[in-house]
């Protein structure tokens, strides 16, 4: 197909699934205490949190207010970190009572084979593992001279599951950016099936890190190695859907870049607000479970994130290819909103030119 | 309801799969896989007193549960064509003493109820 008549059909797909805003994808933000204190943390998590963990039957009432949950969704319990609350698997069960598919995001420091067969005893379908480089640099990342161990082991048990549609995370940085290829040897050596890439965005801890921030080269070096990689077929690598790549875009991912944070990605927090995906500024919070019914909210308020007029500003506001970005990620924007925070396609235009 | 129609015709025709699979920045990959739910009671065949501390697992996968007070225990597990549920009497004579059972569920699929008669040892 034409690269023209492509990317109309996929804009008429994008307008489409905007205006229908069917939710796919819930976020449960189940606790806020975390048992790492990573350099990169955007949420700045701490090990006894803020805010203390939501009772289930709250989340259950959440949930329970979605009259109608088309066959493919799925809530994400995240946090902090998940493992951390000893009633995981209790949530878990509770979800998949109502028909529900569960998975999760963890650090992976807690999970060991105990708790791996608990989490498949009530029904975790999905999971995600994060490992930010060889062990040295892990462990910098993670703060922790322990994580890395745990993180193998945990990969290894997830790993033997045949049940389990499971991927690895890597946040790249300044320091993990030259092992990139012995980490692809690493995880393929294990039989890992999947591996998604990130950057970081200077927000929360990362904000004054100059380390963890990658230039334009590398950013352009990143999407020179995942293309390359894709097309070994070893691994189903690919880039995070983080933000709009230009000259990358369907090389990178299977699909055009599509923020779908509010379209078809929804959230409860860990204090009971409702938005879309957790790394995005609180401010777009639309509600609050404990003073509205989730899904009326849903239905009804999300306009920052169907309609992203908004985001034509600052930098955004001038730029020719606006129409397939729409301003980048809803994560981009923070602070005062006046110009996105990173601009991926301006990166890699840099990389490009050095 | 037009536009959600047509989400489903195009959403069914396979060249399209990729855009409607799709994960968040920070989220998990979706879970389109199969799995089996496993429920039950195991009691004594003598006596019809529910048992506590059956060891309930499935061959060939990692996976087990012990009963509980009331003799329930319930799992979620692989698909497959043959599954062979063990129950297993683990804790020696502590809340008796019965003969390990097996049963094969053969094709299982979606939710399965079982109630389990151990013979004494």
């Amino acid at each position: 197909m034409h690269p023209f008549i492509g990317k109309r059909i996929f804009h008429w797909f994008r307008k489409s699934e905007t205006s229908n805003h069917e939710l796919n994808y819930l976020f449960w933000e189940c606790t806020s205490r975390c048992n790492l204190n990573c350099l990169h943390c955007g949420s700045d998590c701490s090990k006894n949190g803020k805010v203390a963990d939501m009772p289930l039957k709250d989340f259950l009432t959440a949930l329970d207010s979605i009259e109608t949950k088309p066959d493919n969704f799925q809530v994400v319990l995240t946090g902090g970190e998940p493992l951390l609350r000893n009633d995981i698997e209790l949530c878990g069960r509770e979800i998949r009572k109502r028909g529900v598919r569960w998975s999760m995001v963890t650090n992976g420091y807690l999970y060991d084979r105990q708790r791996h067969i608990s989490l498949l005893n009530a029904g975790l379908g999905a999971l995600t593992i994060s490992l930010d480089g060889l062990e040295e640099s892990h462990n910098w990342l993670r703060n922790s001279k322990y994580s890395f161990s745990s993180v193998d082991r945990a990969i290894n048990l997830a790993v033997s599951s045949s049940r389990l549609n499971f991927d690895v995370v890597t946040c790249v940085n300044k320091r993990n950016f030259t092992e990139l290829p012995s980490l692809y040897n690493y995880l393929t050596g294990k039989g890992v099936k999947a591996w998604r890439l990130f950057t970081i965005i200077p927000v929360g801890r990362a904000k004054n890190n100059i380390d963890l921030l990658l230039t334009g080269k590398q950013l352009k070096e990143l999407m020179d190695f995942i293309c390359l990689h894709r097309k070994l077929n070893s691994i189903d690598v690919k880039f995070s859907c983080e933000g709009y790549l230009g000259p990358y875009e369907l090389k990178t991912r299977d699909s055009y870049f599509f923020c779908r944070a509010g379209i078809n990605i929804g959230s409860v927090l860990a204090d009971g607000s409702i938005s879309a995906c957790p790394n995005i500024d609180r401010s777009f919070v639309q509600g609050n479970i404990y003073n509205d019914n989730f899904f009326e909210v849903w239905q009804s308020r999300f306009r920052p994130f169907r309609e992203r007029g908004w985001t034509k500003t600052g930098q955004c506001g001038k730029c020719s290819l606006y129409k397939d970005c729409l301003g980048n990620g809803m994560h981009n924007w923070h602070y005062d909103k006046r110009n996105v925070l990173v601009c991926h396609n301006e990166k890699i235009m840099e990389g490009l030119k050095s | 309801m037009r536009s959600k129609l047509l989400r489903k015709l195009i959403g069914g025709l396979s060249f399209t799969t990729a855009l409607f699979v799709f994960q968040a920045c920070y989220g998990t990959p979706q879970d389109f896989g199969s799995d089996l739910y496993v429920e039950g009671i195991v009691k004594s065949k003598k006596t019809g007193a529910p048992i506590k501390g059956i060891k309930v697992s499935v061959e060939n996968f990692p996976q087990y549960e012990f009963t509980a007070e009331d003799g329930s225990f319930s799992l979620y597990t692989e698909i497959a064509p043959l599954c062979k549920i063990m129950f297993e009497d683990a804790d020696s004579d502590q809340n008796g003493a019965f003969l390990d059972k097996d049963t094969i569920l053969t094709n299982p699929f979606g939710e399965i109820h079982l109630d389990i008669l151990l013979e004494d040892k």
